[in-house]
């Protein structure tokens, strides 16, 4: 879902880069120098392991592919600031090495693939902490999971059409239709997705995932 | 380092390096969601001045001088996963709570 370069205005960059910019400033503040230190390995392979997930599209619909956009993991198992931090992180190796989403359009991708999933992901974060996690876990984590990259794909055709990319005879309501309709099947694979690395994760590094909680989401572990 | 965080590291990182330097070759290369979507609607070419990206030695996910084979795939998948987590582990380290800082020392900090 990364927007390429040449798609969005300069208003439209520039407010997703100023709105981005804070979101990302606030998520330092909220952990400097707090950071518990069993984060700080996992902050760094969560962020290796969903850039590598984006390398791998998997086919939705006739001529269409999809792949994870993993910010809903990371605010699920970081919390959101983290998560926005670690999202921020691999969208501008991706923008700066390989080509993948404009450098002007950075700030709307990290506002995209970062904020508005990991705002959704830290929501269910409080699901996982328990000791018995069940099925309503899952069922809610998925529903959220297709939400975030519904609400993303809805913000990218705002964009573009705040940035007068799209063709004058394309309504709205049109362009949201189709960009929704593709992205609510990649939605489900995310959230199927997320829940398989979010159940494994947690089963195997609870301890980091929840370390230092009252500052990373709210909730406590024991 | 502690055998946890190190045990963090090595089993995170090999799942990256195996996503990203072998599963990511068998992927779709259909143009995804965003791409299809500004196809159908007869907007896929950029209408503004955009910002050129810096020279590198890749050409996307594959390196210029390998071509777009599994070597020069893996070779992306590797690089940047690494670089990925090399920044963070740089990140993180200045995050950290540092022993004797005053922020360690804040009562909502003793709990864990």
């Amino acid at each position: 879902m990364h927007i390429a370069s040449g798609f969005l205005s300069p208003p439209a960059w520039g407010s997703m880069a100023a709105v981005s910019t804070a979101a990302i400033g606030v998520s330092v503040a909220m952990h400097w120098r707090r950071l518990d230190e069993r984060k700080v390995p996992l902050m760094g392979v969560m962020g290796a392991f969903v850039f590598a997930a984006q390398m791998v599209n998997f086919p939705v619909l006739a001529g269409t592919s999809g792949h994870l956009g993993g910010g809903f993991l990371l605010g699920v198992l970081l919390g959101a600031p983290l998560g926005i931090i670690v999202m921020a992180s691999i969208l501008v190796v991706q923008a700066l090495v390989f080509q993948d989403g404009g450098i002007e359009a950075l700030g709307a991708n990290v506002f995209v693939m970062g904020v508005i999933p990991c705002l959704l992901g830290a929501a269910v974060r409080r699901l996982w902490s328990r000791r018995n996690v069940g099925l309503f876990a899952d069922i809610v984590t998925v529903v959220a999971a297709i939400l975030g990259v519904l609400a993303g794909a809805t913000v990218v055709i705002l964009l573009l059409t705040w940035s007068r990319s799209l063709p004058g005879s394309v309504t709205l309501a049109h362009a949201l239709g189709v960009m929704d309709f593709v992205h609510l099947f990649i939605g489900i694979v995310e959230g199927l997705a997320s829940v398989a690395v979010i159940r494994f994760v947690v089963a195997t590094r609870r301890e980091a995932v929840f370390a230092g909680a009252a500052l990373s989401g709210g909730e406590a572990i024991r | 380092m502690t055998p946890y965080n190190r045990n963090t590291l090595i089993v995170g990182l090999a799942a990256a390096l195996v996503v990203g330097g072998i599963v990511s070759y068998f992927a779709s290369d259909k143009p995804d969601g965003l791409e299809k979507t500004q196809e159908d609607l007869g907007a896929a070419q950029p209408v503004h001045e955009g910002l050129d990206a810096p020279p590198v030695a890749f050409d996307e996910y594959s390196l210029k001088w390998l071509g777009e084979g599994f070597w020069g795939n893996a070779v992306a998948g590797v690089v940047g996963s690494l670089l990925v987590m090399g920044l963070l582990l740089g990140l993180g380290h200045l995050l950290r709570r540092k022993r004797g800082d005053t922020a360690a020392r804040e009562p909502s900090q003793s709990a864990s």
